[in-house]
């Protein structure tokens, strides 16, 4: 699904991204852990083709993501605010990607429905602009938002950052039956070691922009990045 | 503690990562203002020469007393447009333990620190030195001039406090309107003098220290007013949070026929409606459709040679139906400089985005033209002029702006006013007013002078026609542009902001 070769990121003399080859299947669920600066967010935006890579290339089902931008419609992303529109509602934002995306009326509400449990009554049908959402709200429609359209690739950069801990909880097992039924390939960085062992099949380990550790197996995951991370 | 706060203020302005980025921009702006200041200094100095000019023989002090009302009238709008509130920095102060009044007492202060609070006196004081003080004594020159400056510092604090409590609603453009009215109308039209009003109290100050004392009273009672207004709602959700525009939530039909750019093109209208920039924006389209009232009837611009164009008009003209664009389009993508990444995960979202905006633009010029067509009560060549300017400005000038924007595009904050916010304005703002005047001028002229004005003014409406029949590679060449230039721009755009 999506392959990296020979990837580099530099800014001046400073190497923040290193990867020599990362293969992610279909259906992967893909977790990316790493301190802060370690440059998880760096490789979600070349993936999606919002920084330039020094050197090397990504590809999604065996486009290059730099040369093409037919894969961007089978890729959503939530990385941050920058990519909402904050000057519209909620609704009206969905309603803006239902147009972009070409689906019916019928397929946004399906859509939507999935995440009632998530949004709790706080995120549709209210009169307020993104803007001025709350930060776990925000962080929701940014989610509901990137898995719009039947993608099969999904990034999302510290979903469970801000959300309560319920949300989180609805969170996962939003994750996990899109991963089951649907057969969407997530990759998804945190912080949060348990939320990301549970559900990912495989993690990755980036330090200094280099990739550390590729785990694999459940059972040893959580004790091999509790021995990494408190030194 | 009011100094460290002064300080404080002080050390954000020169801190912020705009005002070193746009070092130029601003050693041009306070130059800019210097001009403008020796300007009213200059007319200050001249002021008693053009009043001999206009009135010989008549008794000027009287005179410029009974004009002294359209001053203010003035000084009301323009500090409308130009005077900014202080509650922006409101934020990052209220919880600490300073104390509402002191931090409202400083931000009221500070907006005081203007060259607004010092055209009045500048404008009237060599008057009252050469004039004033000959007739009326040294005393009647000071509280002949400490009432004129008090009445200007009493709108300070008033437009403090209607600017906070009308501003972007119905009531503030409606009294802006009036004021408009009775300043241009009520005169000129003969309805009433409005001057021989407030004549009475300069008169009076003149001799007597009562009208000064008044003044005082009266500025601090609007101090107060103002200072009460502000201390009371000193909480971020009553000051610093916009209200909402609910009642321009509609989207505009026509354009959803144009498929995915004109989804984005309904989007780019929702984000002009909803930000106070691009509102200022708009309603500044809306103001300059009088432009022509300046310049049409004017005899020092009457008609050469009986054509009925002075080539002057081709500029109004092309103000008049292009002005929004001309102004947006300077801007162009840093408009959505906070969701460009939205639009570069999008398949084809950034060609849509372009074209969306194309068609915006067109659209607000063509509402313009149609609104523009009363001038043809003036002389058909008006309307002419309008649909001819109408045609170069969709057809070639918008591509060459557009174009000119996308050098080095800037990030900016749309919730602070357009007036003298020189966010997102760069060196490339600056120079494509070159472009701007120069090209419609360089196929004018040509055949203006080789065959006759509507010669000209044919070329032009033929030259934009030409250029929309090759729009879709004119715009593919600003659509490439970006496309190439896309990590720079996303990047610098989320860096700074």
């Amino acid at each position: 699904m999506i392959q990296i070769s020979q990837l580099k990121k530099q800014y001046k003399e400073a190497v923040v991204l290193n990867v020599e080859s990362l293969e992610i299947p279909k259906g992967e669920c893909f977790g990316l852990v790493g301190n802060n600066g370690a440059g998880k967010t760096t490789l979600f935006r070349i993936i999606l083709d919002l920084v330039r890579a020094t050197s090397g290339q990504v590809k999604i089902n065996d486009e290059d993501v730099s040369k093409s931008e037919a894969w961007k419609a089978k890729t959503g992303a939530y990385l941050d605010e920058h990519m909402l529109l904050a000057y519209l509602t909620p609704d009206e934002y969905f309603e803006t990607l239902r147009k972009i995306y070409g689906l019916s009326e019928e397929d946004l509400k399906q859509h939507l429905e999935k995440f009632t449990e998530l949004f709790n009554d706080e995120v549709l049908g209210k009169k307020k602009y993104i803007r001025d959402l709350s930060k776990g709200n925000l962080k929701k429609v940014g989610i509901a938002a990137a898995l719009m359209g039947n993608p099969d690739v999904v990034m999302l950069d510290e979903p469970f950052e801000n959300l309560d801990p319920s949300s989180q909880i609805r969170l996962k097992k939003l994750i996990i039956k899109e991963k089951e039924n649907s057969k969407v390939t997530f990759l998804i960085s945190s912080h949060d070691l348990n939320h990301v062992t549970e559900i990912c099949d495989r993690i990755v380990l980036l330090e200094k922009g280099k990739v550390i550790r590729d785990l694999r197996e459940k059972a040893e995951m959580m004790s091999e990045l509790e021995a990494y991370f408190t030194g | 503690m009011f100094f460290t706060l002064i300080r404080l203020q002080f050390l954000k302005s020169i801190r912020s990562t705009s005002f070193a980025k746009s070092m130029l921009t601003n050693v041009l702006m306070g130059f800019l203002v210097l001009v403008l200041l020796s300007y009213v200094v200059g007319l200050g100095v001249l002021l008693k020469a053009i009043l001999n000019m206009a009135a010989p023989g008549e008794d000027h002090i009287a005179l410029l007393n009974s004009f002294l009302i359209y001053f203010f009238l003035a000084e009301f709008l323009y500090r409308y447009f130009i005077q900014k509130l202080p509650v922006i920095e409101l934020e990052s102060l209220l919880h600490l333990p300073i104390g509402k009044r002191k931090i409202i007492q400083m931000l009221l202060f500070r907006s005081f620190v203007s060259p607004l609070s010092i055209i009045a006196i500048l404008l009237y004081l060599p008057f009252a030195i050469e004039e004033v003080s000959g007739k009326y004594g040294v005393m009647g020159a000071i509280t002949w001039i400490s009432a004129i400056t008090l009445t200007s510092w009493t709108i300070h604090w008033f437009m403090l406090w209607f600017k906070q409590k009308f501003e972007d609603s119905l009531i503030g453009l409606f009294v802006i309107f009036l004021a408009l009215v009775l300043g241009a109308g009520s005169s000129y039209m003969g309805w009433f003098n409005l001057g021989e009003l407030m004549k009475p109290v300069f008169d009076y100050s003149l001799t007597s220290p009562f009208p000064l004392i008044g003044m005082v009273v009266v500025m601090v009672v609007a101090y107060v007013l103002c200072y009460r207004f502000y201390v009371s709602n000193a909480y971020l959700e009553d000051l610093s949070e916009e209200e909402d525009v609910r009642f321009v939530n509609q989207s505009i039909g026509i354009f959803s026929r144009f498929g995915l750019a004109g989804e984005l093109a309904n989007l780019e209208w929702k984000l002009i409606i909803r930000h106070k920039k691009s509102r200022t924006y708009l309603m500044l389209a809306g103001f300059f459709l009088l432009y022509g009232l300046i310049f049409y009837r004017n005899p020092a611009y009457a008609a050469d040679e009986g054509s009925g164009i002075n080539w002057i008009f081709i500029f109004v003209g092309i103000f008049i139906t292009g002005i929004f664009m001309l102004q947006y389009a300077q801007l162009f993508l840093s408009w959505n400089s906070g969701n460009f990444d939205f639009f570069l995960s999008k398949k084809q979202g950034v060609e849509s985005l372009i074209r969306g905006k194309y068609l915006l633009f067109m659209g607000v010029s063509f509402v313009c033209l149609l609104a523009s067509v009363p001038y043809t009560f003036f002389g058909w060549q008006f309307l002419l002029l309008h649909i001819c300017c109408f045609f170069f400005n969709v057809g070639i000038l918008m591509h060459l702006i557009i174009y000119f924007s996308l050098w080095k595009p800037k990030p900016m904050d749309l919730n602070k006013g357009a007036m003298f916010n020189y966010e997102g304005v760069g060196a490339a703002q600056f120079l494509m007013i070159l472009p701007m005047f120069l090209a419609p001028y360089a196929v004018y002229v040509p055949f203006w002078l080789l065959i006759n004005e509507y010669a000209g003014l044919l070329a032009l409406g033929v030259f934009g026609l030409l250029g929309l029949l090759a729009f879709k590679p004119l715009s593919q060449i600003n659509i490439n542009r970006v496309l190439a230039n896309r990590y720079e721009i996303s990047s610098s755009f989320r860096q700074e902001l």
